[in-house]
């Protein structure tokens, strides 16, 4: 691709520009239903963006004897990992970055900010931030695993590592949600463990250890440390509707480029609203669980029904081949 | 809800400790001394069925302190087992291994009073504030704060 | 890892009043609890030996927001007592009333604050808006929210229209529904019961040896009620029931609070269709003749106490105060050991903790100097001010 084009690419749209403003939209549209199921109001069009505005000109307060670099700079790594995690899920058609092997990236990239929150919770010197930062690296050893096997079997099937080929290839055959009903539901779980919202907020439990790793996060830190867990949340919904929805593309060719691109783009959206919709509905629904009791459901069900599609998987395929 | 507790009753499980007097159909008093009290209180869970303690009420009348222990149980008779301790000297024997809520009302009595209960196992702080001067009990009636002494909470300086 | 000292309190989020809970945590598990509750301490007991009758009961009215009238009550019912006064019918159940309506709203307050201490918002939202039609019914009747002002020494201070009536009467099928869907939803809502089921059990025989009371003694089969036992007011002419159950844990305690709430709706629904007629006060002597009373009250949290002794003036020669919430700390530090951390709130929020009742003990302030007052506390602040005004009175 061209070099300007891609600089608009990953600058503009659907790169960084459109990223932050999809991910104050997506804000708004969790805290709206989630209002609306409450009972509540909930909070206007631009809360997210003016909650980010402020913050980020709010006082920075450093605890004593603190490493002050290293806190500084942990937000903003996590930022930059999700952010570039994201070039990598095709929006409009193909990511013209895509090659063999970045679901394996996008899959690492998305697991910094939890071993950075952990990270914030050591450098805080605060009991309560190193009891957040243990239990928010605890609960990614118990949901990473049927996580990532949930969303390697749609490469499995597909036959690639690489997210565009395996959108390509659910244009040719059925959606992944539908041939992998099992591996769909674990993804979306672990998806709102991934991105720590009820019932998996163990580690900022509020009513229990004040934030847990955020405790001690203030101004542009903590702005920035929350709209990483925004971009996350964007990110996590994409990659699905990528690997399981079929992504931006028709499951017809439609003729003008042009108008297929915005076709494809107009999927991308609804796409990732339904699995919003789904996340902000588990979130209501349902009270906080034990970090043990997490151990228990993850391990027992979680991993247990990600093996089994990985096994249903690997049958699949060989009869396909066999066929 | 078993009977209401007769006088009769009262008086045999009390024998020695004190005359009892019916104050109200089923409230029971029991004057006794501090020596007999901890007996007194043993007697009311084992003999008259007490399993509930519902205060330890602490009064400065001006002579003396007097403590008034109530107990009640499934006959809800509230048994009221009364002692007057000196001023001077005001120490009773505990009653928290017979009454394990007691633990937290007795220091609340000697936080305010200033009566020490013999025998409690950690007889520290609990009501007034840590730095609360020691040896200045509030709720006796000859107490009046005194305007050199730094009661607690903000200094004046400091605002 | 090692033994860590969490403390919980003063300033903690889980804490709607402050008390200092030092925990001693062993990884997830608690060793041990140390507590001091001087944090809401301001004099109220003192306070009320230097004031007359009428001077206190509002005084009285400020121990605490929730149970603002079971303070007034069994104050005055205990100079009653002392008075040896007869009340009307009518006052009687209109104090009945109002007490089962600060029951009820005081149970739906504890269920939305139990839910949010185990993260279910949802929750919370839906019982704190069934409750604000509670609120309404006391705000039309009384005037107020909380601290509602409707007692006085020999009856009640206002009366009820029968309009007032009416509408009351006409809120309370729907809140009968949203109980009942309360009800199955503790039954039946996982996150609920994996978090109350088994957490801060309290046997029979514990809970009786550690003094516990109210809903949290109920829970673990102990049927004591100050209403049916030493019935006062109107409850003894109303036909209801003692709410007991066995579990004996935070799910137990969960159930006994919205089987209170359905008792009370049917109290208040009988009492508002049988109000009888009549005056609603007695004109009062001015003083007390000499004598001592033990007035015990039913609060929305256990079984309240106010020792009172009287000496022929007009003011109490001693008032001494034992709140529900003091009487079930024991309970709490000795269930919570072994215990995971997590579970504290819940077990905290389980005994429905009311520290500003628990922690309402003497300060004078005698020239407007801070004495002993706690001003890192709102409350503390608010209770100051009260100070400056009471003396003003």
């Amino acid at each position: 691709m061209d070099a300007i084009l891609l600089a608009v690419y990953i600058l503009l749209f659907p790169g960084f520009l459109f990223l932050l403003a999809y991910a104050f939209f997506f804000q708004f549209l969790d805290r709206k239903i989630s209002a609306r199921m409450q009972n509540r109001v909930g909070p206007p069009f631009l809360q997210p963006f003016a909650d980010f505005v402020k913050m980020l000109g709010k006082e920075v307060i450093d605890v004593k004897g603190m490493d002050r670099k290293a806190f500084d700079a942990a937000p903003i790594l996590a930022l930059a990992a999700v952010m570039t995690a994201f070039l990598y899920v095709p929006i409009v058609g193909n990511s013209p970055l895509a090659f063999q092997g970045d679901l394996i990236l996008v899959l690492y990239l998305l697991t910094l900010p939890t071993i950075v929150l952990f990270l914030l919770g050591w450098l805080s010197r605060n009991v309560f931030a190193t009891i957040g930062g243990v239990r928010a690296v605890t609960q990614m050893f118990i949901y990473e695993v049927p996580f990532f096997l949930a969303l390697l079997t749609p490469a499995l099937m597909a036959g690639s590592w690489s997210i565009t080929d395996i959108v390509a290839w659910q244009q040719s055959h059925l959606w992944l949600a539908v041939l992998q009903p099992i591996g769909f539901v674990v993804a979306l779980i672990g998806l709102q463990a991934k991105l720590e919202r009820t019932p998996f907020d163990i580690p900022e439990a509020e009513t229990e250890i004040v934030a847990g790793p955020w405790t001690e996060l203030t101004g542009r830190r903590l702005a920035l440390m929350h709209l990483t867990l925004d971009v996350s949340m964007v990110v996590g919904s994409a990659l699905v509707a990528a690997l399981f929805l079929g992504g931006p593309l028709v499951p017809w060719t439609i003729t003008p480029d042009w108008l297929s691109w915005i076709v494809g783009f107009a999927l991308f959206f609804v796409k990732t609203l339904g699995v919003l919709l789904v996340l902000a509905s588990i979130k209501v629904a349902t009270g906080r669980i034990r970090i043990d009791q997490l151990n228990d459901v993850g391990w027992k069900y979680l991993a247990t029904a990600a093996i089994v599609q990985v096994m249903i998987v690997l049958l699949m395929n060989y009869w396909w081949v066999s066929a | 809800m078993s009977e209401l507790l007769k006088l009769e009753q009262v008086a045999r499980a009390m024998e020695g400790i004190g005359t009892p007097e019916a104050v109200k159909a089923n409230r029971i008093r029991v004057p006794t001394t501090p020596a007999k009290v901890k007996e007194a209180v043993r007697r009311a869970l084992t003999d008259l069925a007490c399993d509930h303690v519902v205060q330890i009420a602490a009064v400065d009348n001006g002579k003396a302190f007097e403590l008034i222990y109530h107990l009640t149980g499934p006959h809800r008779t509230v048994v009221a087992i009364a002692i007057e301790l000196p001023r001077d000297k005001p120490e009773v024997a505990t009653a928290s291994d017979l009454l394990p809520p007691a633990g937290i009302y007795e220091r609340q009595i000697h936080d305010l009073l200033g009566i020490v209960f013999v025998g409690h196992p950690d007889l520290k702080r609990i009501i007034l504030n840590e730095d609360w001067p020691a040896n200045e009990f509030p709720m006796r009636k000859d107490w009046k704060p005194n305007p050199n002494t730094f009661y607690g909470g903000v200094r004046k300086e400091a605002t | 890892m090692a033994e860590v000292v969490v403390p919980i309190g003063p300033h903690h989020p889980a804490l709607k009043e402050p008390v200092n809970f030092k925990v001693v945590a062993d990884g997830e598990t608690i060793v041990r609890l140390e507590l001091d509750v001087s944090y809401n301490h301001r004099g109220i007991e003192k306070a009320a030996e230097q004031r007359d009758f009428v001077r206190v009961v509002p005084l009285l009215e400020r121990v605490c927001g929730i149970c603002s009238h079971s303070h007034t009550t069994v104050f005055v019912k205990g100079i009653e007592e002392a008075m040896k006064l007869q009340l009307p019918p009518r006052a009687q159940y209109i104090r009945t009333i109002v007490a089962e309506l600060e029951r009820m709203h005081s149970h739906f307050l504890w269920l939305g604050v139990a839910a949010h201490e185990i993260g279910f918002n949802t929750l919370f939202m839906w019982t704190w808006r069934d409750r604000e039609a509670v609120q309404d019914m006391l705000e039309e009747m009384t005037g107020n929210r909380v601290n509602y002002g409707i007692n006085e020494v020999g009856g009640v201070r206002r009366d009820l229209t029968t309009d007032q009536i009416q509408a009351a009467l006409k809120r309370l099928p729907h809140l009968e529904d949203r109980i009942a869907k309360y009800v199955d939803m503790v039954n039946h809502e996982q996150t609920m019961m994996i978090r109350f089921r088994g957490v801060g059990k309290l046997s029979r025989v514990d809970a009786l040896k550690l003094g516990a009371v109210g809903p949290t003694a109920r829970a673990s089969g102990v049927d004591y009620d100050i209403r049916k036992d030493d019935p006062y007011i109107a409850y003894a002419d109303v036909p209801w029931k003692v709410v007991t159950d066995t579990h004996g844990d935070v799910y137990g305690r969960t159930l006994v609070r919205i089987g209170e709430l359905q008792e009370s709706l049917q109290i208040v629904r009988h009492c508002l269709e049988n109000l009888p007629a009549g005056p609603i006060k007695v004109t009062s002597p001015r003083a007390a003749p000499k004598g001592e009373v033990l007035s015990r009250y039913e609060a929305p949290r256990g079984e309240l106490v106010h020792f009172i002794r009287t000496n022929n003036t007009d003011k109490v020669e001693r008032l001494d105060i034992r709140t529900p919430t003091l009487a079930n700390w024991t309970s709490v530090a000795v269930s919570l050991v072994h215990q995971n951390l997590a579970d504290i709130p819940v077990v905290v929020a389980a005994i429905d903790p009311c520290l500003s009742c628990t922690s309402r003990i003497t300060i004078v302030n005698e020239r407007g100097r801070k004495t002993g007052e706690l001003t890192w506390d709102e409350l503390s602040a608010h209770g100051r001010a009260f100070y400056r005004n009471g003396r003003r009175a």
